[in-house]
C-alpha cells in the first residue's frame, strides 16, 4: 500500500510524454508547409523569412487587418468543422464543397426573392434555408452510403461537380439577374445583408456563428453519449455495433449534419461578402476545409486555429501579392502541403480506411 | 446530318486525353491506389509539353518530358501512399491543389505571365495522316489526321486489356492490388508493384495533358484540365475497372464534350451536359452496389 503513491508519476509522465509527441505530431504538416514553401520562396529568388514576416504582419498587425483575417477565417472554419464532423463519424466526406453551393444558392435566392420581409426574420430565413439545402445536398450521398454501402469518397467527390454545375445552370438560365450577362443572381435585399461588425472588413456576425458552431462541436463530442456514439463508430464500426449503436442513424446524422454546417458556410459568405449568387464563386472553401480538418485533428480547438491560419494566409497573401511580389499561388501550395503530410501522420490512425 | 463525321471527329481528339487518365487510373486502380490525383498530373504534363516545345521547338521531346513530368510527379505521390501509409484520396486531392499552386507561382514568377502561357510560335503537335484510311469517307474524317497521341490513346486499350488479363506483369499487378499480402507470399513485392503502377498512371496523365496543350490547343491555361483527371476517374470508375468499358465510357465523355462545341443551343444547358459523367458514376455505383447487397443478402438466405 505503501508503495501506490510512487507508482502514480510514471502514467503521469506517460500521458505528459503522450501529449508532446502528439503536440509534435500535429505541428509537423504545418511546419513542414513552411518549410516547402520557404524552399521555393528561396529557390526564386525570395527572402523566404522577410515574406513570412510580412505574411503575418499584413494579417495581425492592426484592428483593420485582423478583422480582415476572422473575415477569411469564417468560411473555412465552418467548412473544416463540417468535415472534421463526418471524419470523427468514420465518414469520408469530402463533398463540403458542394453542400457550400447548394448553401449558397439558397441563401441567396431566399435574400433576392423575399425583398419585402424585414432583416433579420429574413437574415434567418435565409441561414436555415442555406443550412437545410447542404444537408439536402448531402443526403443523397448519405443515403447511397447506408442501404447500398455505396463508397462515399467518391460520391461526395462526384457530387461537388454535380453542385457547382447545377448552380451554375441556376445562375445562367432561371435566376440569371437582368441586365447582366454574366452568370450571377440578383442582388440579395439590403437588409438581409450580415452587416460589418469592423468597417471597412467584411468580418460580419457570421464569425460569431463559426465559433458557436466549434463550441457546438466540442460539446456534442466530449460532453454527449451521442457525440461518444459517434466518436465509437469512427473509432471501431464493429465495436459500435456490438454495443448496439446504430451505426446506419450515425452515419446519416454526421453526413446532414457535415452538409448542414457546410450550407450555412454558403450562406454567410452570400449574405455577408458576395451580396449575390454567383457562378463559381468559390475558390475552394469545402476543399480548404478538408485541409482545416485535417491540421485541426478534427478537434474543435485544432479547426479554429488551423482555419485561422488559412484566414491569416488568404487574407495576407492578398496584401503581400498586392505590395510585394510573391504570388498568392504560394498559399495553394502551402495548402497542398499541409494536406499531404496530414494524412501522412493520419496513417497512424485516425482516417484510415477499411 | 453532314454534322455527325466532323463531330465525331471531334470527340475522338477531346477524348483523347480523357482515355489516356483513364488508362493510367485503371492500371493504378488494379494495382491497389485510387489516384484521385490524375488531375494534378495532366496539369503538370501540359504545363511542361508547352514549357519544353517554346524552348526547344521539338513537340515530340516536349511529349516525351511532359510523360516523364507525369512519372516523376506520381512518384512520392506514390511514396507518400505506399510507404508513409498516408490516405490516397487527400494526398491526391492535396496533390491536385500543390500542383496547380505550384504551376500558378512559377508563371508569374518566372515567366511573368498570369494564368497562361502563351508562347508565339508554339510547335504543337503535327497531325498524321493515315494513307488509305483518308479516302475513306466519314471514316478517314473521324480517326485520320490525329494527333500522335490519339492512336497511342487508341491502341492503349487493347494492350492494356491485354497486359493485365495476360502477362505475368498484368498479374502480378493484379495481385499485389487485390491481395497484397498473398502476393508477398508469392515472393511478389507489392508495394513496389503498386509504386510502378502509380509512375505508369502518371506518364499516361502526363501524356493526356500534352494532348491538351499541344494537341487540342497550343497553348498552356491554369485552368485547362478543366476536371478532365476527374472524368478520367469518372471514366475508370464507371467501367468497373475493365479497360474497354473504360475507354467506352470515356468516348462517351469526349463525345459529349464534342456535341457540345459542336452544336452550341441543342437541347440541353451546357453546365446540364457538365454533370452528366459525374451523375453517370453515381448511378453505376449505385447499381454496383444495390447487386452487392442482393447477393449478400441472399447468401445470407441460402
Amino acid at each position: 500500500m505503501t508503495e501506490a503513491p510512487a507508482v502514480l508519476p510514471q502514467p503521469l509522465l506517460a500521458r505528459r510524454l503522450g501529449r508532446a509527441v502528439e503536440l509534435v505530431w500535429a505541428l509537423t504538416p504545418f511546419v513542414t508547409a513552411l518549410l516547402v514553401g520557404a524552399i521555393i520562396l528561396w529557390a526564386t529568388g525570395r527572402n523566404a523569412v522577410d515574406t513570412y514576416r510580412l505574411l503575418v504582419r499584413y494579417s495581425f498587425c492592426d484592428r483593420d487587418a485582423i478583422a480582415a483575417t476572422l473575415a477569411a477565417t469564417t468560411p473555412v472554419l465552418l467548412t473544416g468543422l463540417a468535415t472534421a464532423f463526418a471524419f470523427r463519424a468514420g465518414v469520408f466526406n469530402v463533398g463540403v464543397e458542394g453542400s457550400l453551393y447548394f448553401g449558397a444558392f439558397a441563401a441567396a435566392w431566399v435574400g433576392f426573392t423575399y425583398t419585402h420581409v424585414a432583416g433579420i426574420p429574413l437574415m434567418t430565413a435565409a441561414l436555415a434555408l442555406a443550412a437545410g439545402a447542404g444537408a439536402l445536398g448531402a443526403l443523397l450521398p448519405a443515403l447511397l452510403k447506408v442501404l447500398w454501402s455505396v463508397d462515399e469518397v467518391v460520391t461526395t467527390l462526384m457530387f461537388n461537380f454535380i453542385a457547382i454545375g447545377f448552380t451554375s445552370y441556376l445562375v445562367n438560365g432561371p435566376f440569371l439577374a437582368e441586365g447582366t450577362a454574366n452568370s450571377m443572381s440578383p442582388l440579395v435585399a439590403d437588409q438581409a445583408g450580415l452587416p460589418s461588425l469592423s468597417p471597412p472588413s467584411q468580418m460580419s456576425p457570421g464569425i460569431l456563428i463559426a465559433l458557436g458552431a466549434a463550441i457546438a462541436f466540442w460539446f456534442v463530442f466530449a460532453r454527449t453519449t451521442f457525440g461518444y456514439e459517434l466518436r465509437t463508430v469512427g473509432g471501431n464500426r464493429r465495436f459500435a455495433l456490438a454495443s448496439g449503436i446504430s451505426v446506419r442513424r450515425a452515419v446519416m446524422i454526421a453526413m446532414l449534419v457535415s452538409g448542414l454546417i457546410g450550407g450555412v458556410a454558403g450562406g454567410i459568405q452570400i449574405l455577408a461578402v458576395n451580396h449575390r449568387f454567383i457562378d463559381h464563386f468559390s475558390p475552394g472553401y469545402g476543399f480548404t476545409g478538408i485541409a482545416v480538418a485535417l491540421l485541426g485533428r478534427n478537434t474543435a480547438v485544432g479547426c479554429v486555429l488551423a482555419a485561422l491560419f488559412f484566414g491569416a494566409l488568404a487574407n495576407g497573401g492578398a496584401t503581400i501579392q498586392f505590395f510585394t511580389n510573391v504570388p498568392i499561388e504560394l498559399i495553394q501550395i502551402l495548402q497542398g502541403t499541409v494536406m499531404v503530410f496530414a494524412v501522412v501522420q493520419l496513417g497512424r490512425g485516425i482516417a484510415r480506411r477499411s | 446530318m453532314n454534322e455527325i463525321a466532323p463531330t465525331l471527329s471531334s470527340a475522338v481528339e477531346l477524348s483523347t486525353p480523357i482515355v489516356l487518365a483513364a488508362m493510367g487510373g485503371l492500371i493504378n486502380l488494379r494495382g491497389g491506389i485510387v489516384n484521385i490525383g490524375l488531375e494534378g498530373k495532366m496539369l503538370a504534363g501540359a504545363f511542361v509539353a508547352v514549357l519544353v516545345s517554346w524552348k526547344t521547338g521539338d513537340p515530340w521531346l516536349a511529349t516525351a518530358t511532359a510523360a516523364g513530368a507525369g512519372g516523376l510527379v506520381a512518384l512520392p505521390f506514390s511514396l507518400l501512399i505506399t510507404r508513409l501509409k498516408a490516405n490516397e484520396i487527400i494526398v491526391g486531392l492535396g496533390f491536385n491543389v500543390l500542383v496547380a499552386g505550384l504551376i500558378g507561382y512559377l508563371l508569374p514568377v518566372v515567366f511573368g505571365v498570369y494564368g497562361a502561357l502563351n508562347p508565339p510560335d508554339l510547335a504543337g503537335l503535327p497531325k498524321l495522316r493515315i494513307p488509305g484510311l483518308d479516302d475513306v469517307p466519314v471514316l478517314g474524317t473521324v480517326l485520320s489526321d490525329k494527333t500522335l497521341l490519339t492512336y497511342l490513346a487508341i491502341a492503349s486499350v487493347p494492350a492494356v486489356a491485354w497486359t493485365l488479363n495476360r502477362t505475368t506483369w498484368g498479374i502480378r499487378l493484379r495481385a499485389a492490388g487485390e491481395n497484397p499480402d498473398a502476393a508477398r507470399a508469392a515472393g511478389i513485392r507489392p508495394l513496389a508493384w503498386r509504386d510502378a503502377s502509380t509512375v505508369v498512371a502518371g506518364v499516361f496523365a502526363g501524356l493526356a495533358g500534352a494532348q491538351l496543350s499541344l494537341g487540342i490547343v497550343s497553348l498552356f491555361t491554369i485552368g485547362m484540365t478543366a476536371g478532365r483527371g476527374f472524368i478520367a476517374l469518372a471514366a475508370f470508375y464507371f467501367g468497373a475497372g475493365r479497360p474497354w468499358p473504360t475507354a467506352a465510357a470515356a468516348f462517351l465523355f469526349g463525345l459529349v464534350e464534342a456535341i457540345q462545341v459542336r452544336l452550341p443551343g441543342s437541347q440541353l444547358p451546357p453546365q446540364v451536359v457538365d454533370m452528366l459523367p459525374y451523375l453517370a458514376v453515381i448511378v453505376a455505383l449505385t447499381a454496383l452496389g444495390i447487386a452487392r447487397t442482393r447477393r449478400e443478402r441472399r447468401a445470407v438466405l441460402t
